[in-house]
């Protein structure tokens, strides 16, 4: 199935404008619900690292279409989070380890996508926020504990796309 | 095992050409990934945004008729007080009419005014931006100013086929010339979007206010444009001062002060897209260079 990362994105893209109707609704409160790092744990688990580099990039050019963050910062991450992950699978043998791993890809997902703006940021175009570091480390907590939340109930909608496209399940012991 | 092991470090191999590629790649291509990628969740901000409107219209749809009858009588009583304060503006106008007559004032006609629904905001510490259901297919360009009424909302950043990004007045990039309510000389102060903090009310800034100049007591004094840069027509409200307390130093010739927008602007549901009818200057300068 060459196809299976393309089904796999559309099938997790409710969940990615999800995210982005809840960041709509907290737009009053500037915080924004990361969920993308979360999204590619799951399919690094079943998927070859052909299929999931690809799934991968998407969900990071995704996030990245609607917000000025530097081209590829958040793309690329998850592109070298998915290889890291598809060649170790030791480390998504069982579901802690699964939820660990979408608690770190999320985090750092979002520490590179915060870290890449403020780089990016235009030294002429004013004032930097009052307290730079208390928003990067209210971010970050987001994204952290929104990555823990969404993780399983993502997971099982991909989990079910997956078996109806007849990809085989993870082995037990990779 | 050792396969994966191998194929993986093929892959850090095949990403380190890819990013750096990715590097020096001409920027039109990174330009037209993210217009793809904007372009396939287009569609998908449209369905959810008129999917509201359509909740909100058969919610009130559902209503019954006592509950209209109710809503009816209050309209009726509002319209009463209404029609008295439309008496008022009428002198008002007359009034305006024959001051604009005297100072020969042209009202700018050289916008054609857009109107379009928000589908989506966004907002961090880094940029406040929403996002509206018209786009390039609707004549809107970059640059664009964006207001609500007669205040103003933001500036258009991107333009898509049917969606557009609006800066706004509150976002770090935004950036306009200002005159403030209550100097006689009309001097000229300078706004700046301020990078926010998460779970605060977003603000702007205003610099460049001259040392003498103070606020009415016991009124809130407004930031007008200027008009100057051709972006923005003049007069419009970009918010009210909040002069920042600070004792005038020996040597210091400017204070700074908040710039509190007069709406909420994430509870906008429709805004005006003032697209100038004549390219301006920037814009000829950027085709130039396209």
């Amino acid at each position: 199935m060459g196809w299976a990362w393309l089904i796999l994105l559309l099938a997790t893209y409710p969940w990615l404008l999800g995210a982005d109707l809840a960041t709509d609704m907290l737009a009053g409160a500037g915080v924004i619900m990361f969920i993308s790092g979360a999204c590619i744990i799951a399919p690094c688990r079943r998927l070859r690292p052909i299929q999931a580099v690809p799934f991968a990039a998407c969900v990071g050019f995704l996030f990245e279409a609607r917000r000025p963050i530097p081209d590829g910062a958040l793309a690329i991450t998850l592109v070298a989070a998915s290889i890291f992950l598809t060649a170790n699978k030791p480390l998504l043998r069982n579901t802690p380890r699964l939820l660990r791993a979408a608690i770190i890809t999320n985090t750092a997902g979002c520490i590179v996508w915060c870290v890449a703006v403020n780089l990016a940021l235009d030294p002429t175009r004013g004032a930097s926020s009052a307290s730079p570091w208390a928003q990067f480390i209210l971010q970050v907590g987001i994204a952290t504990i929104v990555g823990a939340a969404a993780f399983i109930p993502i997971s099982l909608v991909q989990n079910f796309a997956m078996d109806r496209i007849g990809i085989p399940p993870a082995a037990d012991t990779p | 095992m050792e396969q994966n092991r191998r194929g993986a470090q093929a892959s850090y191999v095949a990403l380190t050409i890819f990013i750096a590629v990715w590097i020096f790649m001409p920027s039109t291509v990174r330009r037209l990934n993210r217009e793809a990628f904007t372009e396939f969740q287009a569609p998908a901000l449209h369905l959810v945004s008129k999917s509201r409107d359509l909740a909100r219209f058969w919610e009130l749809k559902s209503r019954s008729s006592e509950d209209m009858a109710a809503a009816g009588r209050d309209l009726a009583r509002v319209n009463a007080a209404l029609e008295l304060k439309l008496a008022d503006f009428e002198d008002v106008r007359r009034e305006n009419k024959r001051l604009r007559k005297i100072d020969s004032y042209t009202v700018p006609a050289d916008y054609m005014s857009v109107v379009a629904r928000v589908a989506s905001r966004d907002s961090s510490s880094w940029w406040n931006r929403i996002v509206i259901r018209k786009g390039r297919n609707d004549g809107i360009r970059p640059g664009a100013p964006v207001v609500f009424g007669n205040s103003v909302v933001g500036r258009v950043t991107a333009v898509h086929l049917t969606t557009s990004e609006v800066d706004l007045v509150t976002s770090p990039g935004f950036r306009c010339t200002a005159f403030l309510e209550g100097d006689e000389q009309n001097r000229i102060v300078l706004v700046n979007g301020l990078a926010g903090n998460s779970l605060r009310a977003p603000q702007a800034r205003i610099s460049v206010i001259p040392v003498d100049y103070e606020e009415r007591v016991g009124q809130v004094s407004k930031v007008y444009t200027t008009g100057m840069g051709g972006v923005f027509p003049s007069h419009l409200i970009l918010g009210t001062i909040d002069l920042e307390s600070q004792a005038t130093k020996p040597g210091v010739s400017f204070k700074e002060g908040r710039l509190n927008p007069v709406r909420d602007l994430y509870n906008l549901q429709e805004v005006s897209v003032l697209v100038p009818l004549h390219q301006n200057p920037g814009e000829a300068l950027l085709d130039q260079f396209q």
